[in-house]
């Protein structure tokens, strides 16, 4: 943690408002884009994002600094967004069985192609980081959205790095065979990563 | 081939995920090189990665913020409001009681403690005229008398020795 | 949960002290005199005494041995000699606002003669009387003040 982000967590801690919103503005899109991973949904994401910084403002007097500022906040927000997600779970209304069809509303039919196998996908991979467990979850968003560095993760999840790799790579066998139809070189048959690849996301 | 490929897929993830040391990368990379299987293995990791990591991406990219630090300002400025009854209640820590579980037995302990309590602080007083001033008595050496007289308020112990009570009857 | 067992403690055990605190002390008055029939003095603080003991017993003559005013503390014994080897002890066992119990011993060589509990109220007198002493008889008066 460099000097000037210890300054400015000082002064949070010592309840200087202008200090909090700065570490609102550095941090609010990474802690968006882990909530958004997790949860895959605006609003809830936005939600988080809400309750993740409203719960930094009371308890970061407690942090002591032992570890990065980073790593303390993204544990919170993973823990915000597993619970959120854990509570919206019960509140699906479209369900995903094995063979990964959705229920399309009324007006899907007027949709363009393009956009219909869009939401296919996403539906698709939804369904998959629904079924992994919260640890293993939390591993693959830290990993593929966030880039964290294992050691990172293992401050994050507060574990051994061995425990992170295993998380990991289990994470990642999961994911691989609930979405065989859209990974790898096969992949490309249904269109999927053409599909991104127009987009220019990737 | 078949040993450094199960050698090397154990490598695969470390050497994607650029965590792998330098020797370790090096080996990985020539193998990939003459090994369709893992290079099959690396093309899915990487889909997947897009996969996850895409749309996360494309909605962060969308999305504005502003109204947000609003409702997070509005948020804390409300629950600083409550915050000194807050903060007697939970030094308190009254809110246990109100499982049914705590307060039955903590009304039971209350009760029991009011009921002591009162015993001892404010015990009946009885009227003088139900209480002998004279609350006992014993002598091994001495015949004993007691007078009481409400009119002037005395009471009187007399000690009689037994000589003295025989000479009386005498 | 404990904060609440510890606050409740701490007010049951404040009140009882302060009880304790308040009803725990009273001063008494206790005087020793000599009654006899030998000559014709009385004490001038000891002339209501004559009344009182009248009904009992007629004595010409009162004479104030000693007077103390010790204060007597719960459950605390107060011992004061009173002559011919007696020794008297006052143990104060309830104290209300109104009324004081108070355990009255008299010893000879460390012997129990006589063991009385008596009620102490305002405006009452209790006196013991009839030890023999020179040729006459050991008068010891106690009262509480309010």
């Amino acid at each position: 943690m460099n000097h000037e982000e210890t300054q400015l967590i000082s002064r949070c801690q010592q309840g200087d408002q202008e200090a909090f919103k700065e570490i609102f503005d550095r941090y609010q899109k990474k802690v968006y884009r882990i909530a958004y991973g997790v949860v895959r949904h605006r609003e809830e994401a936005l939600d988080i994002v809400q309750e993740v910084f409203v719960k930094l403002f009371h308890s970061i007097k407690n942090f002591k600094g032992k570890s990065h500022f980073y790593t303390y906040l993204y544990r919170m927000v993973m823990n915000t967004a597993i619970d959120h997600s854990r509570k919206m779970g019960k509140q699906i209304i479209s369900s995903l069985d094995e063979e990964g069809s959705f229920e399309p509303s009324e007006e899907i039919e007027k949709w363009p192609e393009k956009i219909l196998l869009q939401k296919e996908l996403e539906e698709k991979v939804n369904g998959a980081m629904r079924k992994l467990p919260a640890e293993q979850r939390a591993a693959i968003i830290f990993r593929e959205v966030e880039g964290l560095s294992y050691q990172e993760m293992a401050d994050a999840m507060e574990c051994s790095i061995g425990t992170v790799m295993s998380r990991l790579h289990y994470a990642r066998k999961r994911m691989q065979e609930l979405l065989k139809d859209y990974v790898g070189p096969q992949g490309q048959s249904n269109g999927a990563s053409n599909l991104l690849k127009e987009e220019g996301v990737r | 081939m078949i040993d450094s490929c199960s050698s090397v897929s154990k490598l695969l993830e470390k050497y994607f995920d650029q965590e792998a040391t330098d020797k370790e990368r090096l080996l990985v990379k020539g193998h990939l090189q003459s090994c369709p299987a893992c290079q099959h293995a690396l093309t899915s990791m990487e889909g997947l990665r897009t996969l996850i990591k895409a749309p996360v991406e494309e909605a962060a990219r969308l999305e504005d913020f502003p109204w947000i630090w609003q409702k997070i300002d509005r948020e804390i400025r409300s629950q600083e409001k409550v915050s000194w009854w807050r903060s007697l209640r939970s030094w308190m820590d009254i809110s246990p009681l109100f499982k049914k579980k705590v307060w039955i037995p903590a009304v039971a302990t209350i009760a029991v403690l009011l009921f002591i309590s009162t015993q001892v602080i404010l015990k009946k007083i009885p009227s003088y005229s139900e209480t002998s001033v004279v609350e006992y008595i014993e002598s091994e050496t001495y015949n004993i008398m007691v007078y009481e007289s409400e009119k002037t308020k005395t009471t009187v112990i007399w000690l009689f020795d037994e000589e003295d009570q025989e000479s009386s009857r005498s | 949960m404990r904060r609440i067992f510890i606050t409740l403690l701490l007010i049951f055990t404040l009140s009882l002290l302060s009880a304790s605190l308040s009803y725990g002390q009273v001063q008494v008055r206790l005087r020793v005199f000599e009654a006899s029939n030998v000559g014709t003095g009385i004490d001038s603080s000891l002339k209501d005494m004559r009344d009182q003991f009248k009904p009992l017993v007629d004595f010409s003559s009162y004479r104030l041995l000693k007077e103390e005013t010790p204060t007597l503390n719960l459950n605390q014994s107060v011992s004061s000699p009173a002559h011919l080897g007696r020794k008297i002890e006052l143990t104060l066992i309830r104290q209300h606002k109104n009324f004081a119990d108070v355990r009255v011993k008299i010893k000879r060589e460390e012997m129990d003669v006589l063991n009385t509990q008596v009620r102490l109220s305002p405006g009452r007198t209790v006196s013991i009387g009839g030890p023999k002493h020179g040729q006459g008889v050991i008068i010891i008066t106690l009262s509480a003040q309010f």
